[in-house]
């Protein structure tokens, strides 16, 4: 396959004989995919070609949007990448619902290994519990309170707990963001600071 | 208002993390889809061996706090390593 240049890219992608662009770009991305998935397990590789033509078609419909500031088969596979971890991520978790995810949290044991800190480490973790635990119920909103047991506490992917909520990735960030810096800024009021908060937990 | 089903039963392991995660937050930090708008600038910068962090600072920070784009963006490395 002859390199092209991001312009030969685009014209072969555009022109009126797309089929030998096409193809090598989805050979490229099949390798890619590959490569790129190579941990990931869940018949990932199984499935790169079901991703790379799905990719394709995503490419192709957005070619106006390639903004010429790497390589273009660089941003091919940024978008490859993209549709096969979503639809990974989504396999994976197809069994959990939100429901069951803070259902299992009443039950579970969540202390963590005694690290043994000291007396005045404890004593700033005990106020520190306190002061979040008060802000979390009384400052965050229901679905903000949602969003962080699923995301930060229970370490599902975004995107699938967006999915769950009825929204998107992009948009869930934000609401985890506007939820963090409430937290952030409520618990300086109370006279915690970032740095406290940080040594209090602090596992040296 | 039902004060007692709403809580959240943060335990000591919780608070840890979240106590973390809210000192680590920033005001400017963008989004997933501002930082995958440049994820392949940055991924490239990366690979060049250039400060893509330096660089791009926001882009760096949000890898930082968000799992889902940077499972992305290692995969993406791992790709342009591999081809």
């Amino acid at each position: 396959m002859g390199e092209r240049t991001n312009d030969q890219w685009l014209a072969d992608l555009r022109g009126p004989n797309p089929d030998q662009a096409l193809a090598d770009l989805y050979e490229l991305l099949v390798r890619g995919l590959g490569a790129g998935l190579g941990s990931y397990g869940g018949g990932a590789g199984a499935s790169a070609g079901d991703f790379a033509q799905e990719a394709l078609i995503r490419i192709t419909a957005n070619l106006d949007s390639f903004r010429g500031e790497s390589r273009f088969t660089t941003w091919a596979q940024k978008i490859a990448m993209n549709v096969a971890l979503t639809e990974l991520k989504r396999r994976r978790w197809r069994d959990v619902s939100l429901q069951e995810l803070s259902a299992r949290r009443e039950t579970a044991n969540r202390e963590p290994a005694d690290t043994q800190p000291s007396p005045e480490q404890q004593a700033l973790q005990s106020t520190v519990l306190r002061e979040l635990r008060r802000l979390v119920d009384e400052e965050l909103t229901e679905r903000q309170r949602e969003a962080v047991v699923a995301v930060l506490l229970e370490g599902m992917p975004i995107s699938e707990v967006a999915r769950r909520m009825g929204t998107n990735q992009n948009a869930l960030y934000k609401l985890l963001h506007d939820a963090r810096r409430k937290l952030k800024r409520r618990m300086e009021d109370a006279g915690i600071s970032s740095r406290e908060v940080l040594a209090a937990f602090d596992e040296g | 208002m039902e004060v007692g089903e709403k809580t959240m039963m943060l335990k000591r392991g919780d608070v840890a993390k979240l106590a973390r995660v809210v000192a680590e937050t920033r005001e400017d930090e963008i989004g997933c889809d501002e930082c995958f708008a440049r994820l392949d600038r940055f991924a490239e910068a990366e690979l060049s061996g250039s400060e893509a962090r330096s660089l791009m600072p926001l882009v760096g920070d949000h890898l930082d706090k968000c799992p889902d784009c940077r499972g992305t963006f290692e995969a993406l490395l791992a790709a342009l390593r591999g081809t």
